[in-house]
């Protein structure tokens, strides 16, 4: 294989605001190559997010954003690129999806329109062929009566409609990348399933690799090729979807796993859950940050920062304990 | 079956709101008639904009209904007005999807609820202070939330304390709406064995408006779904959920992935069409059969009778008896319910 697409190293993401500074990613790596679909599953305050919009600069207004480590697109440091470079990147080579497909789009243009900008900015086509592009491209999304769609606005569209509008401006200029927040959060299980058929139609016919940030572990199974599982900040684990999912290691993702209701859980019987509550976004904590809420903590959990650390077999968990224990099963073997 | 010992009833209710096209109306809830018995956990399923949330609004009287009956301890509520109606609506509380947007964020924790408790007459401090704490606690709570602002609180901490609230008047009947969706994972299971508890220890009972499928099987014991502003099957929630009989509830269930990527790799979407078509001109006939694969000519004609599959469990689908019985159920035929 060569050489990644898309390449984490060491990356953290440090946000200065008014009144305090925060580290919301701390020391990640991961990589993406092409084809493939990485999802990123987190909470909310886990910092998965900010991972993905921080180094292409899409961060609001009034922060201030510091990047350290690595991350490389193609032949490309992202990390540290100006401004106007990454203008060109962005909407072009990687193209973006978010959760809210009404606060995404502009109100005031018509479906078309927004989609013949994108391929009049990155593709450098007249505007007679920017607009036959995009009915192509909702004919590739397979949006129902193209046509007339052209020409209508985002506020007389239905919430799946105005995600696959969504999604023709994201392929416009036929993305190497594509990175999806949270794409169906929004919408109901029905139009849910349509809209991950269609990312993986999309993605077979135009070889994109696909990040996809959620917090569904269903979208997860039926989407993702490897997983990494974020926490304050930190992957806590990383591999691939059936070991994630299937043979989860670290104590979070287990619980997480374990908490979604299965159909033989009777009615009326307890939720599992996990204790405690999320942290909070902050400073970064010198120990392991899912040590107040982990069922397996020992002492030092709290003071060392468990590494990153791959398995003979299995994913690679951040866990001081379950690191240990391969070592013990395979003594017993 | 329920008639008699029914708690609350609701009796073909109907609720429209004037569309924005001058002279239309969306009928959001269509001759609609549910029953909780008391201390039932009952849930309420379908899509956005099936009318799920006016159903439940209608019921507390925070949308005015067009017709219908609502009848809650054999009391129609329709027949009352002013301060009659208003002390007895109160045995029906409403809890909240979003508790960043229910709570007033310049209102202390212990302020909130104080106000509740002052419409149903405690007025005195040191009673209200000993009330708050009781039901910070029965929500799982401490006492110190008392005097903090709902910024300082988490999303779990504030949706118990919006549930705090609405214990606050003693209720007979909660109308959860999408009470955990806003909330992340790990604190959801939490938030939903609250639920659990306060129906066990309170005996309170429980209309969960929810589109998660799982959570609603799981926490009750039956299910209404909803779509296009009419209920299209209701059961018992294990037979619902095992032997779905109509062609909506069968796409709604097979539409959740499961978190089993071995399962996933092999699975089609199920068939069924677009999105939810405007309320503002239902379909003919079955309002269903615009996405439904099993859609033939008489499904645009009239519509669809009510099915009764089982005494608990009805389908309003003409091949819902079909549906069943491929499901591994056994149906006396010709046991139709009518319209």
């Amino acid at each position: 294989m060569t050489a990644p697409l898309l390449q984490a190293r060491n990356l953290s993401v440090d946000l200065f605001t008014v009144r305090s500074a925060l580290r919301p990613v701390d020391d990640v790596s991961y990589s993406v190559g092409q084809g493939e679909t990485l999802a990123i599953v987190g909470e909310s305050g886990s910092g998965k997010t900010v991972l993905n919009f921080a180094p292409i600069g899409l961060m609001p207004t009034g922060v201030v954003t510091d990047l350290h480590g690595s991350l490389r697109f193609e032949d490309i440091e992202l990390v540290g690129l100006p401004a106007a470079r990454m203008r060109r990147i962005r909407g072009g080579r990687i193209g973006t999806i978010f959760q809210d497909p009404m606060s995404a789009l502009n109100p005031a243009l018509r479906i078309g329109r927004q989609i013949a900008e994108v391929a009049e900015l990155h593709l450098g086509m007249t505007s007679v062929q920017a607009e036959a592009r995009a009915l192509d491209l909702l004919k590739l999304v397979r949006m129902s009566d193209p046509e007339s769609r052209l020409r209508q606005y985002p506020h007389e569209l239905s919430g799946g409609l105005r995600q696959r509008a969504m999604i023709a401006i994201a392929v416009a200029a036929e993305p190497k990348l594509l990175i999806a927040d949270e794409p169906t959060t929004a919408l109901d299980v029905t139009v849910q399933a349509q809209i991950i058929a269609l990312l993986k139609d999309l993605q077979k016919r135009l070889d994109t690799a696909i990040v996809l940030i959620t917090h569904d572990m269903g979208v997860v199974a039926s989407i993702a090729s490897k997983v990494a599982v974020m926490y304050a900040g930190r992957i806590v684990e990383y591999g691939s979807v059936d070991q994630v999912l299937l043979e989860p290691r670290h104590p979070y993702s287990t619980g997480l796993i374990a908490a979604l209701p299965r159909p033989e859980d009777k009615a009326g019987t307890l939720f599992r859950g996990l204790p405690g509550a999320p942290p909070i976004m902050g400073a970064p904590q010198p120990g392991c940050p899912f040590a107040p809420r982990c069922p397996l903590v020992v002492d030092y959990c709290t003071d060392v920062r468990p590494p990153l650390a791959p398995a003979p077999t299995g994913s690679a968990a951040a866990c001081h304990v379950v690191n240990d224990v391969p070592h013990r099963e395979m003594a017993h073997a | 079956m329920l008639e008699k010992t029914a708690l609350l009833s609701v009796r073909n209710l109907v609720t429209r709101f004037k569309s924005v096209e001058r002279g239309k109306w969306i009928t959001a809830v269509d001759d609609v008639s549910i029953e909780l018995a008391p201390g039932e956990m009952v849930g309420l399923v379908g899509e956005s904009g099936c009318g799920k949330s006016t159903l439940g609004r209608s019921i507390v009287g925070l949308e005015k209904p067009q017709a219908g009956r609502i009848i809650l301890d054999g009391v129609d509520l329709s027949t009352l007005s002013g301060r009659t109606l208003r002390e007895r609506r109160r045995a029906i509380q409403y809890v909240f999807q979003d508790p960043y947007a229910s709570l007033n964020d310049r209102q202390t924790i212990g302020e909130a609820i104080a106000e509740a408790l002052i419409i149903i007459g405690v007025v005195d401090k040191v009673e209200q202070r000993r009330r708050i704490r009781l039901l910070l606690d029965q929500v799982g709570l401490p006492d110190a939330l008392a005097d903090r602002y709902p910024r300082e609180l988490s999303g779990g901490q504030r949706q118990r304390v919006a549930i705090a609230r609405s214990l606050a008047v003693e209720p007979k009947v909660l109308i959860c709406d999408e009470p955990v969706s806003a909330l992340d994972l790990s604190i959801r299971a939490q938030v939903m064995n609250l639920f659990l508890k306060l129906h066990k220890e309170l005996q309170v009972a429980c209309l969960f408006i929810a589109h998660d499928l799982a959570l609603v099987r799981q926490a009750t014991t039956r299910t209404y779904v909803m779509y296009l502003g009419k209920i299209i099957e209701e059961g018992s929630s294990g037979e619902l959920y095992a032997q779905p009989s109509h062609p909506y509830t069968r796409a709604l269930l097979g539409s959740i992935p499961t978190a089993d990527p071995r399962i996933e790799a092999s699975r089609a979407p199920p068939a069924i069409f677009g999105d939810i078509p405007s309320p503002t001109n239902p379909p003919s006939g079955c309002r269903f059969r615009t996405r439904c694969p099993d859609a033939m000519p008489a499904c645009a004609s009239d519509p669809p009778p009510a099915v009764e599959l089982t005494p608990s469990h009805r389908a309003r689908c003409v091949i819902a008896a079909d549906l069943y019985e491929a499901k591994g159920g056994s149906v006396g035929r010709n046991h139709y319910a009518g319209a």
